[in-house]
């Protein structure tokens, strides 16, 4: 009767230790899986993180993919860039020396000055000066000037009641008439015997001179250009 | 008697379960398993009971050794590369299905006896 009383007593205890254990651990594990976050890294399963990978990996690949694309749309504007900046460069080369002929630009360069200075034998005409202009741009001349004022493609030179003017600006006496191009053109043309200018008008008694200079510097046209009637014809 | 001791060490339990600290995630599996195998020794522990063949030394031993073996086989599968975990499932939530049935079976006999005698009882006034 006791040793029966004994064995159940220890049947009781071992159960309740046994019942113990099972629970904790139960409740254990059911702590665990509740407060584990499932979609961290370290916690997913193998096949997850498979799937996972097999995912980054293709949008990776498409993002190469875009990327070099990309470069190559890149390289092909830089190209398109790199050729426009020829053209353009070319442009502006065109645009300067457009601007240097029509007189907009302060330019300097070899040439001549002729120095007319009215004397009591022969008073200066405008049909001189016409004549002398004509024959520079005869022997070459790229830019002229009539006392810094720029001889432009709408020049007038006139005479109004003995009042020399040049596109409507007034000059007198001495006249400086500068001239860029070849000095040695210039120079030749000018003074050749009987038909050069020089030679014509001296013997009349005209004071001239005649410099040669390394750094002729002539200034812009100080005028307006405008265009208002003419159009350019349509092809 | 017993049945006080299983409801205190189903709470004492409880209470140690939920103050205890966190398994990492890793090793929950393996605690699962566990569980799982200790499940099954108490439905077939209750199942002997039943039957009147209940022996303590089996049941403890039952219950502590397939949760150890369990954990160790589903360890040796990972080495493997076999998921022994699922065999491991499928023989413990049987067999718990099994001890389930008899358990159920015993219910349902006394049920019926009981109201057969009733009836006899019935026809006898």
């Amino acid at each position: 009767m006791k040793k029966e009383k004994k064995n159940q007593i220890v049947m009781t205890i071992i159960i309740g230790a046994v019942c113990v254990v099972f629970f904790a651990v139960m409740f254990m594990q059911f702590k665990t899986i509740e407060e584990t976050d499932i979609t961290a890294i370290e916690n997913m399963r193998e096949a997850d993180l498979r799937t996972a990978i097999s995912e980054w990996k293709g949008k990776y690949e498409d993002t190469q993919k875009q990327l070099e694309s990309n470069r190559k749309s890149v390289q092909e504007y830089q190209q398109t860039i790199d050729k426009n900046g020829e053209a353009s460069e070319l442009i502006d080369k065109d645009l300067a020396e457009s601007n240097m002929l029509l007189g907009k630009t302060d330019v300097t360069g070899e040439g001549v000055i002729v120095t007319l200075t009215n004397t009591q034998e022969c008073v200066i005409e405008y049909s001189h000066l016409l004549e002398l202009v004509n024959e520079l741009r005869y022997a070459g001349a790229e830019a002229i000037s009539i006392n810094d004022a720029r001889v432009v493609t709408t020049t007038d030179i006139t005479q109004i009641n003995s009042r020399m003017q040049v596109s409507g600006q007034r000059v007198a006496s001495p006249y400086v008439i500068k001239a860029i191009g070849n000095q040695t053109y210039l120079s030749s043309t000018l003074s050749l015997k009987d038909s050069g200018f020089i030679d014509r008008y001296k013997a009349s008694g005209m004071d001239i001179k005649l410099e040669k200079g390394n750094n002729v510097k002539i200034l812009k046209y100080n005028g307006e250009m405008k265009v208002k009637y003419m159009k350019e014809v349509e092809k | 008697m017993i049945f006080i001791a299983i409801v205190v060490g189903c709470i004492l339990g409880a209470i140690i379960g939920i103050y205890a600290p966190m398994v990492p995630y890793t090793y929950s599996g393996y605690l699962a398993i566990a569980i799982i195998a200790a499940l099954d020794s108490v439905f077939g522990g209750i199942a002997s009971t039943l039957n009147k063949q209940f022996d303590l030394k089996i049941f403890v031993s039952g219950f502590f050794g397939n949760a150890i073996l369990s954990m160790i086989l589903t360890y040796l599968g990972q080495k493997l590369n076999v998921d022994i975990y699922l065999a491991a499932i499928v023989v413990f939530v049987g067999r718990m299905f099994n001890n389930l049935a008899i358990i159920r079976r015993y219910y349902l006999e006394k049920w019926t006896n009981c109201k057969e005698k009733l009836k006899t009882e019935k026809t006898e006034q």
